[in-house]
């Protein structure tokens, strides 16, 4: 027999709309509750949880009610003597933390309030001879780093101080059999690690080498029953992974290949009606990550409620233009 | 942050709750506070080993602290006897166990196991080889024990044949396990490998992998691993860079080239001179787009020595030259004394412009998978994998002769998967687009592609050198590709739902648009054609046209004379 198709199944209660006014509630509150139990475990990512919270803030008109001063001085206190940032105060640096303080930064439009050659410094120095980077000191590979480095550099304008061919070289080399890209090469093809991928070989403007028909194909068939999408076959659908396979068809131009009406009803109804915020399917408990890319993945499907999103940035596309940054998507 | 389900609790639960946090949170805080202390003071002792161990046991993704114990191990290698030290590394081993078995999917852990049995004196591969097993026992999805079984693979010099066995084995215990279909595509080309074969692998052991993954879908049609990689094994052919065609224009001096893939023609990647009746040329190259370093399939050369660069009423002949590359490096073009316009196209043989996209295999062994797909149709007539991969075989074999069934199938598909019919409906475009292409003849510079249902344009770069393009009453929804069409002067496009012309606004020569019948629902879409020099415009039926004033448009398209049947 075959096996059944893991999914989700959305109840008649669920949320059917979009609870804008709960949703800023739920965010302008997660950062001022400091000794919170939920807030505390969650230190070791703090930087990439304020970009998340901020960006949030941001697609839905309120960044406004938060408080810059505060971040922008936090974020200074995080950048260490070689360039990098931490995920907090004391914390170590690494270039998952360094991209979300960049990104950060850019909402604001207050890069010159770190040292910039800094970052550029830190961030040549993490890439190694086969074109790829490590995500610290500590010489982790992965294409999620190339990401990050390329993202970050983009955003600062400095993308010529890399080799970007033999970063482009590295992530091909970890493209696979299905048009997809895993981690390193060898890897499985996951939808994070794509997004990853596509974004980078987007801001690089190499897209042409990517195989759109087959890829697209894959991407779209983790569209589920329920209008979820999953992050690899046979996988239960998710917000997140519905945000990352969703980005990555935008850029490919294939975004109109899974049913948009169905995603939206699964995206509004991960809402939670009662605290506000995103969870990661529906019924479970909200977080700051899954409510950035909730309300991400909607502004691509078309909610004009929601300020327009860019794909490779996971940004407000008004800010991306600010910054300078041109992108040729397929 | 995934996975927690929220559950209902009373008032005196959630109080019970919190004041439990609140106990954590001191022990947890003053341990951090701790940890963060000696580390300042460079104390790399078996007490900051406990009490970041006690930490990341249930935190597994706080990097420093992973960080800190990798600088405490390398502190006591240097300062321990080794027998000592081994002990010591037993113990994280063991820790990073039990660590794995609450949270299997950490990245700091595994990430920190790798960087332990780097580490350690006298590391025992085939014993970590043993716990992947155990893991991937527990769930044979999980992606970093995969990742972290081919880091031990390579140490521990386990040979690919080995592996492929184990892979052979997870597939026969659960055919819908695309891990496993993932690692034999990465292994087949290490074990077997053919470089004639676009997908690196022998033609003979293709077979077999036919005969593995068939068994797969035959047990279970519906399961998508197997099907993936049955794509896989049908292959993909790599195009081979040239160029497609070589045109130059007396009116708008210039030469266009349009190739068979995107090339970046620059000093610092690649560069092309011009030569005119074999005299080197000064100029720049941009594209379409009038871009510059950036990948295009289309680029044209304007000399930047002099403007009429070449002559009128004279023959000539314009060639380019590739340097340091082997393409396009005899390619030229001749026109004679009464020419505009005179172009050089690449003959594709009849039928095998588009094939190479899935042609590892042979036709003998595409006929056979397709006579065999054919019978699973049979039994499982409504199964949308059994009816896309018999569109794929059929469009591999023979795109022509099975263009009745390659439509039936796809009309089928629209109907029983629901979710993805735009990507069948742009399947179908691709077919029935290159299908038309195969048969033209370029020379005409004609397209006329209406009444087909087409829901996108597919290789918009093969139209560049055409004049009069009719795509009227199919389903567009946008002119994505239409910058391509440099040399169009009339575009009929009625009859669609396209909502924005942007990239008409990179069309200099054209004279003549009719988009009636569309979605064009304001008065800005309209711009981009004020960057064009066009007389006739036909807008009746858009949205816009309702309350619009003439005078407007005309502000907008200064160079336009007749709108809508109207002299301006
Ligand atoms: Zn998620």
């Amino acid at each position: 027999m075959g096996t059944p198709i893991k999914d989700v199944v959305i109840s008649d209660s669920a949320p059917k709309s979009l609870l804008l006014d709960k949703h800023a509630d739920y965010i302008a509150a997660y950062g001022s509750k400091k000794d919170d139990y939920e807030y505390i475990m969650t230190e070791f990512l703090r930087m990439s949880g304020m970009y998340w919270g901020l960006t949030a803030m941001d697609l839905m008109s309120q960044l406004e009610r938060m408080n810059k001063d505060e971040v922008i001085e936090f974020i200074q206190q995080c950048q260490h003597e070689c360039g990098g940032f931490g995920a907090s105060i004391g914390h170590d640096p690494h270039l998952l933390y360094t991209l979300s303080a960049v990104q950060i930064l850019t909402l604001y439009d207050s890069q010159q309030s770190v040292n910039i050659d800094k970052i550029v410094e830190y961030i040549t120095s993490l890439q190694q001879d086969d074109g790829s980077f490590y995500g610290d000191k500590w010489g982790e590979v992965d294409t999620r780093f190339s990401f990050c480095a390329v993202a970050c550099l983009a955003l600062i304008n400095q993308l010529d101080t890399i080799n970007v061919d033999k970063a482009v070289q590295f992530v091909l080399s970890c493209m696979n059999f299905d048009g997809g890209f895993g981690c390193r090469p060898g890897s499985e093809s996951h939808s994070g690690q794509i997004y990853c991928c596509v974004g980078m070989l987007a801001i690089v403007g190499r897209l042409h080498l990517i195989n759109t028909d087959m890829l697209g194909w894959w991407l779209c068939e983790r569209q589920l029953p329920s209008g979820g999408l999953n992050g690899r076959p046979e996988k239960l659908p998710d917000v997140c992974y519905s945000w990352w396979v969703l980005s990555s068809l935008k850029i490919i131009g294939k975004l109109h290949w899974i049913n948009k009406d169905k995603l939206v009803k699964f995206i509004l109804a991960c809402q939670d009606d009662e605290t506000g915020g995103f969870a990661d399917r529906p019924g479970d408990m909200v977080d700051p990550f899954h409510t950035l890319f909730g309300l991400a993945g909607l502004s691509l499907l078309g909610d004009e409620s929601i300020k327009q999103v860019n794909p490779v940035f996971c940004m407000p596309e008004e800010v991306i233009r600010r910054a300078g940054i041109k992108m040729d998507l397929l | 942050m995934h996975g927690r389900v929220k559950v209902k609790t009373t008032a005196e639960q959630q109080e019970a709750k919190r004041k439990e946090r609140e106990k954590k949170l001191k022990i947890y805080t003053a341990a951090t506070e701790k940890i963060f202390e000696k580390r300042k003071n460079k104390e790399y002792d078996e007490e900051a080993l406990k009490i970041t161990g006690e930490i990341l046991a249930v935190n597994s993704d706080f990097s420093t602290f992973w960080n800190y114990r990798k600088e405490i191990f390398l502190n006591m290698t240097e300062n321990k006897p080794e027998n000592e030290m081994i002990e010591i590394f037993k113990g994280e081993l063991q820790f990073l166990e039990s660590c794995l078995r609450t949270n299997p999917k950490s990245y700091g852990v595994w990430n920190h196991r790798c960087f332990i049995m780097e580490t350690m004196p006298k590391p025992d591969w085939k014993k970590e080889l043993e716990l992947c097993n155990l893991f991937l026992e527990y769930d044979e999805r999980n992606f970093h024990c995969w990742d972290y079984r081919r880091f031990v693979v390579k140490k521990a010099n386990i040979s690919p044949e080995e592996e492929l066995e184990f892979t052979t084995n997870k597939i026969c215990n659960n055919f819908s396990n695309f891990s496993s279909w993932h690692y034999r595509s990465k292994l087949l080309p290490l074990i077997y490998p053919d470089e004639n074969s676009t997908i690196g692998v022998e033609e003979n052991i293709l077979i077999k992998e036919y005969e593995t993954v068939q068994n797969a879908f035959f047990t279970d049609p519906d399961d998508q691993s197997a099907w993936f990689y049955h794509r896989w094994l049908l292959g993909r052919g790599k195009i081979k860079t040239g160029v497609n065609c070589m045109l130059i224009d007396r009116t708008y001096q210039m030469l266009m080239i349009n190739t068979t893939q995107p090339v970046m023609i620059s000093p610092s990647t690649c560069e092309i001179d011009v030569l005119l009746n074999g005299e080197r040329v000064e100029g720049t190259w941009r594209t379409h787009k009038q871009q510059t370093d950036v990948y295009s399939s289309i680029w044209i050369f304007k000399s930047t020595e002099d403007e009429s660069w070449i002559p009128m009423h004279e023959d000539a002949e314009v060639a380019m030259a590739v340097v340091g590359e082997d393409w396009g490096s005899s390619d030229s073009v001749q026109i004679n004394s009464t020419q505009t316009v005179a172009w050089n196209l690449t003959h594709e043989e009849q039928g095998l412009r588009f094939r190479d996209e899935l042609s590892a295999a042979t036709t003998d062994t595409l006929q056979r998978e397709l006579d065999s797909i054919q019978e699973l149709y049979e039994l499982e007539p409504e199964n949308k994998w059994v009816l896309l991969t018999i569109v794929s075989l059929m469009k591999a074999l023979n795109p022509k002769q099975y263009a009745n069934d390659i439509e039936i199938f796809l009309s089928k598909l629209i109907t029983i998967d629901s979710s993805r019919i735009n990507y069948y409906w742009d399947l179908r475009s691709k077919c029935l687009i290159e299908n038309y292409l195969e048969e033209l003849d370029f020379s005409t510079r004609v397209i006329s592609l209406q009444n087909q249902n087409i829901s996108c344009l597919v290789h918009p770069e093969l139209f560049s050198m055409v004049v009069k393009i009719d795509l009227s009453n199919n389903k567009l929804d946008s002119v994505k590709g239409f910058s391509c069409f440099q040399c169009a002067v009339d575009i009929h496009v009625d009859g669609n739902q396209i909502k924005d012309l942007e990239e008409l606004s990179f069309l200099h020569g054209l004279k003549l648009l009719s988009i009636k019948d569309n979605n064009i629902s304001s008065l800005e879409s309209l711009q981009p054609l004020g960057k064009t020099s066009i007389l006739k415009l036909y807008l009746f039926g858009n949205p816009v046209v309702e309350n619009i004033d003439e005078l407007e448009v005309k502000k907008i398209i200064p160079s336009l004379h007749n709108f809508d049947g109207h002299m301006m």
